[in-house]
Formats: C-alpha cells, structure tokens, sequence
C-alpha cells in the first residue's frame, strides 16, 4: 500500500456542522435525580453529549465530569453546571433531560426535537 | 486460479478512535483486520469493506461505485471522535488473488474470506490473469457474493451470504435491531443460493451453476 503519499493524497472533507447555542431544560424528576447524584458539590458538572454509532446512528452520552478536554459550551440550569461539547451542539438543541422512573429501562432519558427516530431503548436516535 | 483486479476505493483513517469509530458503524465486531458491512436504519448494505489494520491505521477497502455514499454516511458521524480520513484510491490498485502468492514488501496482503486481498501501490505492477468471467467462476463455485452483483443497496447483509459478517453478540449499531430481529424470528426473507443453470434472476452467471438470491423457504 502507499502510504507515502497519504500527505498528498486528497482529505475526505468532514463538514463540521455549525456551532449552535443551546438551550436546554431538565424535567422536574431529573433535577431531583440530579440534586441527589450531585449533592451539595456543585463543582462538578453534567456533561451531555452525543457519539456516534447505536441502533439510529448516535448515541447519548451522559457523565457527571469535573472537567473535560472537549470543546464545550458551559449553560447554567436550574443550578446545575452543563457542559455541551460543541461538536454535537446542533443535535442537542432544545432537548429535555427527564427521568423516567422504571424498574426496568429507567434512568435519564433525552426528548429531543431534533430526532426523527430513535431505537427501542431510548439511548440512540437519528 | 489467479488474480482479478477489483474496482475498488481505499481510505485510510488515522486517530486513537479508529477502530471503535467503524465498530461502532458496522455489522462485524471491528478489532483489526476483518471484513464488516455498513447498513442503514433499515439494514439495508451502504457497502461491505476490508479492514486492514496497519498498526497506527487502518484502511478501508471498498467498491468504488459504493465510496460516496460510504463517506457521506460516516463523515458526518464523526463528532468529538479522533478521527482523519484520506482517501487513497488514485495511489494504490487492490486485487483478489485465489492463492496465496509472494508479494513485495511495498504490497499489502491479508487473507480474507474472499481470498487474499492485494493492496499495491501504482508504481508495483501486479498482472491480473483472471478474466471477469473467470473471476464470476471462481466466485460461483465458492459461493462468494461481489458488489454490484449480489452486493447491493436493496438488499440486507443476511440475505445476500454476508451473514458470517453479522456478529450476534456485539452491540449497537444502524441495522443492528433489524438484522438481530431477523436472526431471532428466523425471517430473513432471502437468501443467497448455488443452482444448476439456467437459473432465472441470476446474479452471477456460471457456465454450469449460477448465484441467486431467492425467497428463503420455510421449513
């Protein structure tokens, strides 16, 4: 194989979709959820982000982080520090982070509007 | 019985995600070299690629008349991942040869379930000695589907005899609730067949048997 050349061999272009400012809610439940996770140490932050693969493409991912090397936007909800990693801004605006209270398949889930589909256990969406 | 010269693409994707990107895009567990199918939301084959590791990265080896719409669907999948893609196709040429053959050190070969995959660059002049009736032969009596043939976008992995590249216990991907559905109720509607000819909707035609995909019996 030439790999000598991958230097001047042609990039396949990765549109970057524009950076959008964010604004998102949490549900009643979630924030009473969240309040318990987090305790009084607000100093650390929920991270909501989106990776791709799962049944419809991308996939959720949400983790309680001190920090993060991502590039992110930092919102301020109800009281909780939200990290929005920019790269996946235009798939998270207008979501609602809810809880839903279940024994089985329950947990944080996303509504998001700007979903078309999303897979059977509510983790992935296209 | 030779080497046939493939239309195909090569992409290279460098970055620590590489390997987890593709997995988690594809129908095969991706841990190196391996071959793996994308699909859509509806299982339906994007293309079925060669994945060659390299050691710091892999190549993608696909069917060129597939590349577009493989690098539309996966482009715009990269988000926060470590991921850079370059496309190669234009320096390298890849064959199938049938047998393991000795190579230089310039050219890369991997044994695949197709035979051995040759990926030379423009300057190693490889002879391909197969004719494209040889090589629908070859692929007949083995039972190999190709793209463009019984590789197609209308069709979905299990029904045209990818399914050995359908892994059961792996998680997530597009086309993965479809295809496990499938699998689980034992309805996969089609299935790739071997028939003496003449064989009406033929999708490769052999001088004495042909390749089909026809509705699965139920049994």
């Amino acid at each position: 194989m030439d790999c000598n050349t991958c230097d001047t061999a042609p990039a396949v272009v990765i549109n970057k979709p524009e950076v959008v400012q964010v604004a998102l809610t949490i549900s009643d439940k979630a924030k009473e959820m969240l309040g318990s996770a987090f305790g009084d140490d607000r100093s650390h932050a929920l991270l909501v982000g989106v990776l791709s693969g799962g049944c419809s493409g991308y996939m959720y991912d949400l983790q309680i982080v001190e920090s993060t090397d991502q590039d992110c936007q930092e919102l301020k909800v109800d009281g909780f520090r939200v990290l929005v990693p920019n790269a996946s801004s235009h798939l998270l605006d207008g979501i609602e982070i809810d809880y839903v209270d279940r024994l089985m398949g329950g947990g944080f889930k996303i509504n998001n509007p700007n979903a078309s589909s999303s897979c059977g256990c509510g983790e992935s969406f296209a | 019985m030779g080497i046939y010269k493939l239309d195909s693409y090569v992409l290279i994707i460098r970055g620590k995600d590489r390997l987890s990107f593709i997995d988690g895009l594809s129908t095969n567990k991706v841990e190196g070299n391996c071959s793996t199918v994308f699909t859509t939301t509806a299982a339906k084959i994007i293309d079925l690629v060669d994945v060659i590791d390299m050691g710091d990265f892999i190549a993608i080896v696909g069917h060129q008349p597939y590349k577009d719409n493989l690098i539309q669907h996966i482009s715009k999948r990269v988000l926060n991942q470590d991921i850079s893609i370059v496309d190669i196709s234009s320096n390298n040429s890849v064959y199938l040869s049938t047998e393991d053959i000795v190579v230089g050190d310039k050219i890369t070969k991997r044994n695949t379930w197709r035979g051995y995959l040759l990926v030379a660059p423009n300057s190693e002049v490889i002879e391909s000695n197969m004719s494209e009736d040889e090589f629908s032969e070859y692929r007949v009596e083995n039972m190999i589907p190709h793209q463009g043939h019984e590789i197609t976008p209308s069709v979905h992995p299990l029904a045209c005899g990818l399914g050995d590249l359908v892994h059961e216990a792996k998680g997530c991907y597009i086309g993965q609730e479809i295809l496990a559905r499938m699998r689980s109720r034992g309805r996969q509607g089609k299935e790739l067949v071997k028939q003496t000819n003449p064989v009406e909707g033929a999708t490769t035609k052999g001088k004495t048997h042909s390749l089909a995909i026809v509705r699965k019996k139920i049994e």
